[in-house]
């Protein structure tokens, strides 16, 4: 099966039954049984901890949460196509999905609650992770912004002669942005090793993808810059690990870079800030959850009988034991000292913040 | 020693980081063939190649993304605006990203990149040519600002900039980039960072300034002097983090206080240092602390040279101030 970039239709390999939808040889694309279980796991605990995310903010343990609900399938299947010395610039949604890194679970909760065991010490709101040895650069919350630095380090990538790939994570409200065209010129001129990784879930807070883009896709926009633009279902595993790994073999060989595009659906309101009743209906959300990218994985599974209800139940009681586990000790942690709000503003810490610790400190001890 | 005017100056400290430090890459719009369109990077590219020195397409932007990125990476990028002025569509990478590094990834990470960019009027350059921005960065928690007056601190500033671990935005006063020539050292050397120089020393009133104006602070502190009146000038250098010490030394000394910018005054940094002193002299001042800065208009063109303050204007604070 060859595939293309430019399609009208994203590009699927298994139905909503989980079927194939031709005849697949998966070592072609270097997927074993192993894999497959592996990402569904994955899949799953990627859910399960999203899950923990939306319980904290309920029981008021955490001031606010951003899901990823609904694009696990895109986040962990893509993911999966990249090596260990690749580069991960994550958007907000992405991080309940990084454990598939190597980021550990204890620290993916404790930057929801903002606890001292957070790698960035509580001075983010949840979302916005990132992890220095894991490759994994750090996201803001202005939209785009990613897009344009990940071409930077994708420059260096390229300066130093390593062959390696970076792959910018944004939803399709990051396309409007200047960013994705100062990432897209910059890197396609300069020949940049940069996946743009386009999860597009049809909302950008409550503006529908009809009014962020008069485009029919995405993808196409790759076109003007000379680069290639690929459209996956994003909720089909099999088929966005297979378009992103042919992605990001051809980016380390010939160095350039190329847009994906990933149509996937948000289950959640943007944040828990957020109603969504007010700008879509549940029928809507209903018929997006039957082409359910986890639900789609499983039934695959169970085609190929590989898995079934009972190994399923099995496992969502095992990952929930560990989850709660997990989180009953990150909840026990402390919170990071207020001397720590001074510090890290610059390599050493000049003498007016010096000065604004002192009084602070006084004000703490008055 | 070599003699060099600023621009010259700019360029030695280019060459010398170029050429010892494989991690540093010079970079933006004409900075290659052209050397840049006020010379700072003439002959670079041809004694680089362009992996080190190269020309970007026409994005503040997307050159202030690369340099983010390059830093992640561990390189050490120079990128030039072509005049401060342009910096805006890039202001979003600077304000959101660059400033906020190291703090928000909770010092996993940090942002070692200098944004070199000619500022100031006086070049007949209009609004979008000379405008002095410092004071909006300076009120960005995680940058460094840093601006010469001359060619000695020119070089030893930006040396150290490129080798400082935080961004830095080093601003050059684009009027004197060849107005004049000083001897300066050959080979590499520091100017520090955060420090502020005391050009003059003297006893009845201090003035404190910075770039270009401090070359119209000399001319009035020459023509005081005949009337008997002794300045003492500070150069500031760095705006943030600036150097308190050597201004409340000055400021306990003489009593008097007169802060030059050519900015428009309300919200400059002359605003932020009248405060400071306010808050930790006022038992050692004697008359109102005050401000010679542009008009709070934006830059005018025909005009410029009434929007400029000038020497007169500084002569005119100062005989002001004494007769308090």
């Amino acid at each position: 099966m060859e595939i293309k970039p430019f399609g009208s239709e994203p590009f699927r390999v298994i139905d909503e039954e989980g079927k194939p939808l031709f005849d697949l040889n998966l070592k072609e694309y270097g997927i074993n049984t192993e894999i497959l279980l592996k990402m569904y796991k994955d899949i799953v605990l990627t859910r399960e901890i999203d899950k923990l995310g939306w319980i904290l903010v309920r029981q008021g343990k955490a001031y606010f949460y951003i899901s990823i609900g609904g694009h696990e399938t895109a986040h962990v299947a893509s993911l999966y196509a990249l090596e260990k010395e690749d580069y991960v610039m994550p958007y907000y949604r992405t991080v309940p999905s990084l454990h598939v890194r190597g980021v550990k679970v204890e620290e993916i909760f404790s930057q929801i609650l903002g606890k001292y065991t957070d790698p960035l010490k509580g001075r983010q709101m949840p979302g916005h992770f990132g992890k220095k040895e894991l490759n994994i650069f750090v996201p803001g919350s202005p939209v785009g912004l990613g897009h344009n630095v990940a071409m930077g380090v994708a420059m260096g990538i390229k300066y130093k002669n390593h062959k390696r790939v970076i792959i910018s994570y944004g939803g399709e409200g990051s396309t409007s942005q200047p960013h994705f065209h100062s990432a897209m010129n910059f890197a396609s001129v300069f020949k940049l090793p940069l996946i743009i990784f386009i999860i597009d879930n049809h909302y950008a807070i409550s503006v529908p993808r009809t009014k962020q883009t008069a485009s029919e896709t995405i993808a196409i926009k790759a076109k003007a810059y000379c680069m290639e633009g690929y459209l996956v279902d994003g909720n089909d595993a099999i088929a966005t690990y297979i378009v992103t790994k042919k992605c990001v073999n051809e980016v380390r060989e010939n160095s350039k870079p190329i847009l994906i595009e990933a149509y996937t659906y948000r289950y959640d309101p943007h944040s828990s800030a957020d109603d969504d009743r007010k700008y879509r209906k549940k029928e809507e959300i209903q018929e997006w959850k039957k082409k359910d990218g986890l639900l789609r994985l499983k039934k695959y599974l169970e085609y190929l009988s590989l898995w079934d209800e009972e190994k399923d139940l099995m496992l969502k009681k095992e990952i929930e034991e560990k989850l709660n586990n997990i989180l009953e000790e990150v909840e026990k942690k402390h919170l990071p000292i207020y001397k720590d709000m001074f510090y890290e503003v610059y390599v050493n810490t000049p003498w007016y913040l010096e000065e604004e610790y002192m009084e602070l400190k006084r004000e703490m001890e008055g | 020693m070599v003699k060099k005017n600023i621009a010259e100056a700019i360029r030695n400290a280019l060459d010398i980081m170029l050429s010892e430090d494989e991690r540093v890459l010079v970079f933006g719009e004409d900075v290659g063939k052209k050397g840049g369109v006020f010379t700072v990077t003439e002959g670079l590219q041809e004694k680089y190649g362009e992996q080190r020195v190269f020309d970007t397409p026409l994005d503040e932007n997307g050159i202030l993304g690369m340099a983010k990125g390059l830093a992640l990476y561990g390189l050490r990028p120079v990128a030039e605006i072509q005049f401060v002025d342009f910096i805006w569509p890039g202001f979003d990478v600077i304000m959101s990203d660059i400033s906020k590094e190291r703090f928000r990834s909770g010092g996993q990470f940090s942002c070692p990149l200098v944004i070199r960019a000619p500022y100031g009027g006086g070049v007949r350059g209009g609004l979008y040519h000379s405008q002095s921005p410092e004071a909006i960065f300076a009120h960005i928690p995680g940058l460094k600002i840093v601006i010469p007056s001359n060619p000695y601190d020119a070089k030893g500033l930006l040396i150290s900039a490129i080798e400082d671990e935080d961004p830095i935005i080093f601003l050059e006063p684009k009027k004197i980039y060849f107005a004049f020539r000083e001897e300066i050292p050959e080979e590499k050397y520091f100017v520090p960072i955060g420090k502020a120089k005391i050009l003059k020393e003297g006893k009845d009133i201090t003035l404190i300034s910075y770039g270009y104006m401090i070359h119209e602070c000399k001319k009035a502190i020459e023509e005081l002097e005949k009337e008997g009146i002794s300045c003492e000038l500070v150069d500031l250098r760095t705006i943030t983090p600036f150097d308190g010490e050597t201004i409340l030394n000055s400021v306990a000394k003489t009593g008097k206080v007169i802060i030059v910018v050519e900015a428009p005054k309300i919200n400059s940094f002359a605003s932020e240092l009248s405060a400071f002193i306010s808050e930790r002299a006022i038992y050692y001042i004697d008359a109102p602390i005050l401000r010679v800065t542009g008009w709070d208009t934006p830059f005018p063109y025909i005009l410029e040279h009434l929007y400029l303050p000038s020497y007169k204007r500084i002569i005119l604070k100062a005989k002001k101030i004494l007769e308090v």
